[in-house]
């Protein structure tokens, strides 16, 4: 990589600073503007007037909003995202319990689609309109379409209920230790660790998760694969390649598939943010430990500092992610390298 | 296209498949749970485990064989019961005026690590209750002072005599909690995720969203004694994953299951469902105070019109019990003989026209939080539209619903409602008196000075005949007013492996598992 991508990264890490104060500000309005009171929910419904008046001026929500809002951002400028309304701890270690298992579950499903996808985009625009680019476009088409919620009960009524091969939900069999907690990504911790019994049963457990969630994904993934694919093999270079005496093989996948993967390194990163944000289904599906039974349950309480927690730290993940992938596009495409 | 590539993409797809099938069978996943633990499934991980600020049953699962209480349920003849017996309590007086009640503390009681169980323990649990100010506080004399007389003698003297005090000290509220605990820098944060008292079992592990696993309370000096090693609460949040993985033996009892899914776990073999008769009742609330059903005339229409049989057969699958007045059967002061509401449409009609006909269409409002609400919500529009008075429905998120409620801004709601402490007041002075109006339980806004009278005297009695008799007197006169329409009391069930044995069920205790009983 040359020297031009510090000044991306220092814009970039610049604009973070924009994206986290406007995030956290519209879902602050958002989440002030429902109707509901969250010292009555954490009160009891059959509190008094006295109890419920105790816990708000506790939860500083008797304070004006633009104070509240200003006291939250003070906060947050010390790596505090405040204390959960509903679960009475620190939101930052909430959420550290449990977003390492959705960035797993995301970066696995991604991985999957990845994997699957492109070879499958590749065959779909080789084969054009035969019928090995029919089926691989149906699976494409059935992936964007199948609600992860059918999958997912699917997939566990055949591989848990009939078949017995694979575990019905969670994230590593019951009784088993989890492994020390280096990243929180299980397969990566029980590697490191070297404890191969626990590696195997969190892979067992990540798969069906990891398929459903992928699943969408690889569609997306192969639809945009065939028609960059189809576009470079009528390229001018490609019809060189070949006259020159190119093996097929040669010419697919070390000329055409490069040039055509570039435009693909974007849908990926947009991907990984709507596996992020989208794994909620999945994750309630299979129990699966993440960030989604969290926040929905957050918002059901109407506990904002968790809402906003949650928002907060994945549009942070978000744009970090997209630097990388914009950084890899960059190494990708030397076109754009000079570009800012 | 005319690329032959055939042979080296199949090769790159059936490595991919064959590689994930490889995976799939790299071992059998399912397998029975342990000899010596139980597994609980339920839907949700707790919220916070401090036993001075949860109010959700979902968390008394873990909290409640966690702690003692000075008093506990009683089981008769195997059975749960909404009487009350001495836990670390031995004994215990009350002065004639009921205000001074002193407890005797059982000795040898000892916390999980090994600290005694004193006078001290229970003044600074109560204390600490009270000054959080809590929900759970709610169902205590906020003004109410605790001594403690000598390491083994507690007490607590009231301002005014409270005639349910004795039933509040089972409740998960009044869990005695170990000082130290208490006494910790972090001690709020760290209650809520730890458990520190005297029961028999204990919190060793908690992974968020998973499990959390309790093992025997080697200090416990309890009248129970626990049979199993461990009891794990799995968190499972699909229901249709539940009932699966208590088929295969991943679970030995699935909490939460739907009814229909219940219906079909009965064909299984390998599974028994537990039904028993709860006090979780559900009823609609009339708006007592603002629009139409101002006028008794409607609101009697309003009970005449509803399909009982319809929803307790229809939407409930036959499990629950048709109410008769506001006090459910199996809670003591319930009256067998109040009259059972029945639908009768002519009556209905004849009441509508009498209060000069419903002109614009009343509001039942209502939200999904309980399944069964919104096939009620439609049953109630078609009954009530059968008798002349027209209903609008308006589904709300549950959050601005209960909004809504507390500001009395709906003609029609419906609502669920389970005892905190095993006592008719809490179906009559949080339903009638006059004074809590709103959420905090009389969500009819019914306003009647004469039962507001009889139910603060109910309050002050020690003499159970004597409250009895002042009970049946409010609910003749709440049915007479129609102040609420009162549908039915639920059956609890649950999905048990077909090994499990001792679950005892408590009315008053939805939700928790006597897992010191329990075995397999």
């Amino acid at each position: 990589m040359n020297g031009s991508w510090l000044p991306v990264v220092g814009r970039r890490l610049i604009s973070l600073v924009w994206v986290v104060v406007g995030v956290s500000l519209i879902t602050f309005i958002i989440s002030h503007l429902v109707p509901g009171d969250p010292a009555r929910l954490v009160a009891g419904d059959r509190a008094t007037p006295e109890i419920v008046a105790h816990i708000r001026s506790q939860l500083g929500l008797d304070l004006p909003l633009p104070q509240q809002y200003l006291h939250y951002m003070g906060q947050l400028l010390h790596g505090d995202l405040g204390t959960s309304i509903r679960t009475h701890r620190p939101v930052l270690q909430d959420i550290a319990a449990f977003f390492p298992a959705t960035l797993e579950l995301a970066l696995v499903a991604l991985i999957l689609a990845t994997v699957l996808g492109i070879p499958l985009g590749v065959l779909s625009a080789v084969y054009r309109n035969r019928l090995t680019d029919h089926l691989a476009r149906t699976l494409a088409v059935a992936g964007i379409s199948t609600p992860a919620f059918w999958l997912g009960l699917g997939l566990i009524v055949i591989f848990y209920g009939n078949l017995g091969w694979l575990p019905g939900g969670g994230r590593i069999d019951q009784g088993m230790a989890p492994p020390p907690g280096v990243t929180g990504l299980y397969l990566i911790d029980a590697a490191l660790a070297g404890d191969w019994p626990v590696w195997r049963s969190a892979l067992q457990h990540m798969l069906l998760p990891a398929i459903t969630l992928g699943f969408v994904h690889l569609g997306v993934v192969a639809r945009q694969v065939r028609s960059s694919m189809l576009e470079q093999l009528n390229e001018d270079y490609v019809r060189t390649a070949r006259a020159y005496g190119l093996s097929p093989w040669v010419v697919v996948l070390r000329h055409a598939l490069p040039n055509a993967l570039i435009p693909s390194v974007t849908v990926l990163g947009l991907a990984l943010g709507d596996l992020l944000y989208g794994a909620v289904l999945t994750e309630t599906v299979f129990g699966w430990p993440g960030m989604g039974a969290y926040v929905v349950d957050s918002i059901q309480a109407l506990d904002f500092p968790a809402v906003m927690g949650f928002a907060v730290v994945v549009s942070f993940a978000y744009v970090v992610l997209n630097l990388l992938v914009d950084l890899l596009y960059r190494r990708l495409d030397p076109r754009i390298r000079g570009i800012g | 296209m005319q690329f032959m590539i055939q042979t080296g993409a199949r090769r790159a797809v059936m490595a991919a498949v064959m590689g994930l099938g490889a995976l799939a069978l790299a071992g059998g996943a399912a397998a029975a749970t342990p000899a010596d633990t139980l597994v609980i499934g339920k839907p949700a991980d707790p919220q916070t485990l401090d036993p001075a600020i949860t109010i959700d049953n979902n968390d008394w699962t873990v909290t409640y064989p966690a702690y003692q209480r000075l008093m506990r349920y009683k089981q008769v003849d195997g059975k749960g019961s909404t009487e009350v017996e001495g836990d670390l309590a031995a004994s215990w007086t009350t002065s004639p005026d009921n205000l001074v009640w002193t407890f005797t503390l059982n000795a040898g009681q000892q916390f999980a690590d090994g600290t005694a169980v004193d006078a001290q323990a229970v003044k600074q649990s109560f204390e600490r209750l009270l000054a959080k100010k809590q929900g759970p506080s709610e169902a205590f004399p906020a003004d109410m002072k605790i001594d403690a007389v000598d390491a083994k003698t507690v007490r607590f003297t009231l301002k005014k005599p409270f005639a349910p005090f004795l039933y509040t000290l089972a409740n998960n509220g009044a869990s005695i909690v170990n000082p130290k605990a208490m006494q910790r820098p972090d001690a709020d944060a760290w209650l809520s995720g730890h458990t520190a008292g005297s029961g028999p079992y204990q919190l060793v592990s908690w992974q968020k969203g998973q499990a959390l696993t309790l093992e025997r309370n080697p200090h416990y000096a309890g009248s129970k004694k626990p049979v199993l090693d461990k009891f794990v609460v799995k968190i499972v949040p699909e229901s249709s994953a539940r009932r699966l993985q208590l088929q295969k033996g991943d679970l030995d009892v699935a909490e939460e299951l739907p009814v229909d899914q219940l219906q079909a776990l009965k064909k299984d073999k390998a599974v028994h469902v537990a039904e028993f008769p709860s006090l979780r009742v559900t009823y609609l609330y009339l708006n007592n105070a603002k629009g139409p059903l101002r006028s008794a005339d409607l609101r009697h229409a309003v009970v005449d019109s509803l399909d009982y049989k319809g929803i307790v057969d229809g939407i409930m699958m036959g499990q629950a019990k048709q109410m008769r007045g506001p006090i459910p059967e199996g809670m003591w002061g319930y009256d067998a003989d109040l009259p059972q509401p029945k639908q009768d449409v002519a009556a209905a009609k004849a009441l509508v026209s009498k209060a000069g006909g419903v002109k614009s269409p009343l509001l039942l409002r209502y939200s999904t939080q309980d399944p069964a609400w919104e096939p009620i919500a439609l049953t109630v529009q078609a009954n009530l539209t059968a008798a002349g008075i027209p209903v609008k429905l308006e589904k709300l998120a549950n959050a601005t619903l209960r909004e809504n409620l507390g500001q009395g801004n709906f003609d029609i709601s419906i609502g669920n409602w389970s005892p905190d402490f095993a006592d008719p007041y809490m179906f009559t002075s949080y339903w009638f008196d006059s004074d809590k109006k709103g959420l905090a339980g009389n969500r009819s806004f019914y306003s009647n000075p004469q039962v507001d009278g009889w139910l603060r005297e109910a309050a002050t009695l020690s003499d159970q005949s004597k409250r009895i008799a002042l009970y049946k007197q409010v609910q003749e006169q709440v049915v007479k007013d129609a102040a609420y329409a009162y549908l039915y009391q639920k059956n609890y069930q649950a999905g048990l492996g077909a090994n499990v044995q001792g679950f005892v069920f408590n009315p008053m205790l939805e939700r928790v598992f006597n897992v010191a009983d329990m075995k397999k």
